[in-house]
């Protein structure tokens, strides 16, 4: 059989948000009117789906749905500081500013039925778009809330920041507290390697990786299969190449990257281990599932025929070089 | 040449206009109708987002002149699902098939036409048909469940209420699969990209960029340049009005070369003109005289005694070293009884992200220089362009477009300070749209690695000790370099108790395409070392890979090799999930292979026999799926 099976594992852990450094991100609320959310934010999507993810995060929190909470454009004129996009701490950092300031524009809105309905504010439930109290058949819509909060003249904002207790690290030995959340995550490949070809498909992917709480689930299996293709095409085929520092790869011609031809099934399993520092429990997925991808396709490639690859890419030419030396020092071994 | 006629169905419009001859089909779409739903990926034919229907065939818009639409009956995105989204476009919205979106309406064009050519294709049928289009974002899984999806709510084999939002406990919105709020927009094609966006009296800009690695610029003279007609300005580093550097941690790099460019595709200037073509003639009549000085493309090359130097400020070529050490590695490696070095090297990668750079720069009314662009960090940009411009911070204003796709490639500020410049200089806005090929040759890469790993373990499987030593072509400017580095060595030895650590990262600088931020920024590079170290150790030593994770894990307060407490820790929880979900045949990794009995059970894609079926014989391909 010129085709071989093999299988391999890896697994990794991830920082989460900027490293040994303080990280920040505010976040402003408004419970507008018609029960509708507005949230503003140093944040755009880059992909990732945060935007839903805020949305879900402020629905929830304020008690309205995610279709009602618009969210502003990261705008330095014109929204709150949350610093970068990227450090996988979008969901952290923003999520829990975001969580914050929702609850804190909540209180506001709850203070207010809560005098009106003569009750405790903790006794006011919210949740899709209604307000009302626990146990009893006081209810109004938030759209009614918001009226009635302005006929007070309150305007439900809220507004809150979310740091975090981080340092950076000591020249001489390295110590410090880099990140204040961090997550584990492991994989497993299933490959073929075409011993004629060199050409190594990957089948199979199983991804298990803690998250804190994963607040769209789909979308964290999103973030998974797109690390793990990105990982594969550094794995197999991807390679930048320069001469005189020219590059030799200038367009997608030359420069190839994995088609839907070239993925693998990618096996998703999330794992929730709350991040036991922020409000949420939310912890982050980017950049950490990329990280044992690679290193289970080599051990996966050796595990069908016996080479190691450990420059990458695993292209076909050095997938046949190793077994070609592979076969050429067994057989010096059986002419001794 | 005169101008074209063109007369064409578009989008069910009759349309009658003149073009100019030089233009493709993508740009008269975009351009002069306005329909940016077609997005360039590449301009090559290799990526497929700028896919239309040509009378009903799936034609890639960039390689098409525009004198071929003449007469034609021509479907952009905009033509589908006009006031409801088509089942297709549900179909993406409910599975969570679009990410960045940038590739996602070239996908819908061609999954509609993928269904319309089969209704009945199978998963492999589809992905066969969605060769032709990358998506860099969304490991394109979610993209053939979304065809999958709606195939079958096509075919009546399930129910259109299969496309609808999930029903949600009572207000519990955190946990639950709510469709993505962004996603109508992007099948939509209805979106704008920093590159989709016009503002009236908008100029074009272009950029000159060095086609020297390490040069000294003797003389730059643009004056030709600047008396073209159509040109509104032409600026060097000589129209930067304040302090001239930007970097993630160093401010190393110059908003355009300064007396010498270190790498090729360095910008050198920049024009302002009415039109790209009058933009692009401009830049050849820019006269740069340039010195070659002698440069380094290796990092053996850049430490070597004697060697060119890049920056004045760093006269060892070293970005930045950072060490790591726990306890004593020579009394860790005494006490091991298996030591195992080995050599471990990855390549420079290019992000690739759909979208290539664009932004669109203007001064307001209240004299705000305001920049709009795909950059994954405004904050930083914003104080850095206010030193750049020498004006309050508050005089700066950035806005982060939607962006295309940016996996760390979008966090340095390589254009937005000419755009600023420009807007500056002109009093008009401007606009700035990379090519994919500028786009590669100028932007960052994932920083190669060279990495020698030094373990060593007990027999039971122990890790004693670690030595760990990367170095890394951090190419001509700091960029990210510094914090690449950071990651690389707090995580890189893996999350395992190690008595005795010592590491070290280097990045270095070479006259190469500057590395800089990429998803999972040197814990890719470091962590691919030490899990294929382990595998090497665990066969020597007869361990269970996962076995000998297990042994060395972190558990929670465990102290990380920077001596941090870990108030939780989850990897055994994930070494367990994993082996369970895929059924893991326990052994030590002794290239088992064939005889696993673990192989080929159903988390795995069937394996592939590339494009024999839709290529060679349709007829037979369809046997074959049923
Ligand atoms: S194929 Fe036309 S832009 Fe890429
Ligand atoms: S969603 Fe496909 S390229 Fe981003």
């Amino acid at each position: 059989m010129a085709r071989k099976r093999g299988r391999g594992m890896a697994a990794g852990w991830y920082g989460i948000a900027r490293t040994a450094t303080v990280d920040r991100a505010g976040a402003w609320a408004e419970i507008d009117d018609g029960g509708t959310v507005k949230i503003m934010t140093g944040v755009t999507e880059i992909g990732e789906g945060i935007l839903t993810v805020l949305a879900q995060i402020a629905a929830e929190e304020i008690g309205v749905t995610p279709q009602d909470v618009t969210i502003g454009d990261n705008d330095t004129a014109r929204v709150p500081e949350a610093a970068h996009a990227g450090a996988t701490r979008m969901t952290y950092m923003i999520g829990n500013a975001v969580a914050l300031a929702s609850r804190d524009a909540r209180e506001r809105l709850v203070a207010v039925l809560a005098a009106h309905w003569e009750v405790a504010a903790d006794n006011i439930v919210t949740a899709n778009g209604i307000a009302r109290v626990e146990g009893a058949n006081q209810h109004m819509s938030m759209a009614e809330a918001v009226h009635l909060c302005k006929s007070r003249g309150v305007v439900p904002v809220g507004s809150a920041s979310f740091g975090t207790d981080t340092t950076g690290l000591d020249p001489v030995d390295g110590s410090g507290r880099p990140w204040q959340a961090y997550v584990f995550g492991c994989q497993v490949a299933e490959v073929e390697v075409d011993t004629v070809t060199g050409e190594v498909q990957v089948l199979g992917v199983w991804a298990a990786h803690d998250v804190g709480r994963a607040v769209n689930p789909k979308g964290v299996e999103g973030q998974i299969e797109g690390a793990v293709v990105q990982a594969l095409g550094q794995a197999l085929m991807e390679d930048y190449k320069l001469d005189g520092g020219h590059t030799t790869t200038p367009g997608f011609a030359k420069y190839i990257l994995p088609t839907a031809l070239d993925v693998p099934q990618v096996n998703s399993v999330i794992i929730e281990d709350p991040d036991p520092i922020g409000p949420l429990g939310v912890k982050g997925i980017g950049e950490p599932a990329m990280v044992p991808t690679i290193p289970a396709v080599m051990n996966a490639i050796y595990d069908a025929v016996g080479v190691r690859i450990t420059s990458l890419p695993a292209t076909p030419e050095k997938i046949l070089e190793a077994l070609r030396a592979k076969t050429n020092a067994k057989a010096s071994v059986a002419a001794e | 040449m005169p101008d074209l006629r063109i007369d064409a169905i578009i989008n069910g419009r009759k349309v009658s206009r003149t073009a100019k001859p030089w233009q493709r089909l993508i740009d008269f779409l975009r351009e002069d109708l306005h329909l940016t739903g077609t997005k360039e990926g590449c301009g090559a034919g290799e990526c497929g987002t700028c896919s239309v229907f040509v009378d009903g065939v799936l034609v890639k818009s960039c390689l098409m002149p525009v004198a071929k639409a003449q007469g034609a009956r021509i479907d952009t995105v905009e033509s589908l699902g006009r006031n409801e989204l088509s089942v297709l476009q549900k179909a993406f919205h409910k599975a969570g098939a679009s990410q960045c979106g940038y590739c996602i309406p070239g996908m819908v064009m061609a999954a509609t036409s993928a269904l319309r050519a089969n209704p009945f294709a199978d998963r492999e049928e589809i992905k066969e048909r969605l060769g032709g289009n990358v998506c860099r974002c969304t490991g394109y899984q979610k993209i053939v469940d979304a065809v999958e999806l709606a195939r079958d709510v096509v075919n009546g084999r399930i129910s259109a209420t299969a496309l609808e939002e999930e029903e949600t406990a009572d207000g519990r919105f955190i946990g639950a699969n709510v469709r993505r709020l962004d996603a109508p927009s992007k099948v939509s094609g209805a979106l704008k990209y920093a590159g989709d966006m016009v503002m009236a009296n908008m100029l074009h800009v272009q950029v000159l960029r060095s086609p020297h690695a390490h040069a000294r610029i003797v003389s730059l003279d643009i004056s030709e340049a600047a008396a073209m007609d159509g040109v509104e300005a032409v600026i060097t580093s000589e129209d930067v009005p304040g302090v001239d550097g930007f970097g993630v941690f160093v401010h190393d790099q110059p908003v355009m070369a300064r007396g010498k460019v270190r790498y090729v595709g360095e910008a050198v200037a920049a024009v302002a003109a009415e039109d790209v073509v009058t933009a692009r003639r401009a830049l050849a009549k820019i006269k740069v005289v340039y010195e070659p000085l002698p440069a380094v493309f290796s990092v053996e090359e850049a430490l070597r005694p004697g060697a060119p130097v890049l920056h004045d400020y760093a006269p060892d070529n070293v970005t930045k070293h950072i060490p790591v050490r726990v306890g004593d590695v020579a009394r860790g490696f005494a006490e091991s009884d298996l030591i195992v070095e080995q050599v471990y090297e990855t390549q420079a990668v290019e992000h690739a992200y759909l979208e290539p750079e664009a932004g669109l720069a203007h001064v307001d009314a209240d004299g705000v220089v305001t920049i709009q662009s795909p950059s994954q960090n405004i904050t930083h940009h914003r104080h850095m362009l206010a030193r750049i411009l020498a004006l309050p911070i508050n005089k700066v204003r950035m806005i982060m477009s939607p962006v295309g796709g940016g996996f760390g490639g979008k966090e340095d500020m390589i254009y937005q300070g000419m755009l600023a410049i420009l807007a500056i200089k002109t009093r008009r806005p401007v606009r700035l749209v990379f090519t994919r090929e500028e786009s590669i040759a100028s932007t960052a890469k994932r920083h190669p690695s060279k990495t020698t790993l030094k373990m060593g373990l007990t027999l039971d499987g122990r890790i004693r000790a670690v030595e760990f030593n990367m170095v890394c072509d951090g190419g001509a400017y700091g960029l990210s370099t510094e914090g690449v580095m950071r990651k690389a060595a707090i995580l890189g030895a893996g999350p395992y108790n190690i008595p005795n650590l010592k590491m070290d990262t280097y990045g270095i600088y070479t006259n190469n395409t500057p590395s800089g931020a990429f998803r999972s920024f040197g814990a890719l590079q470091a962590q691919f070392a030490t899990e294929s170290h382990l595998d090497i150790c665990a066969e020597r030593l007869g361990i269970d890979p996962f076995e000998i994770r297990r042994i060395n894990a972190m558990r929670p307060g465990s102290k990380t090799h920077t001596k941090q407490p870990l108030k939780s820790a989850s990897l055994l929880a994930a070494l367990k999930a994993v082996a369970q979900a895929s059924g893991w045949e326990k052994g030590p990794p002794t290239s088992r292979g064939e005889a696993r009995r673990d192989l080929g059970g159903p988390g795995n894609r069937p394996s592939c026999t590339l494009g024999s079926r839709i290529d060679g014989a349709p007829g037979q391909a369809r046997d074959e799926v049923a």
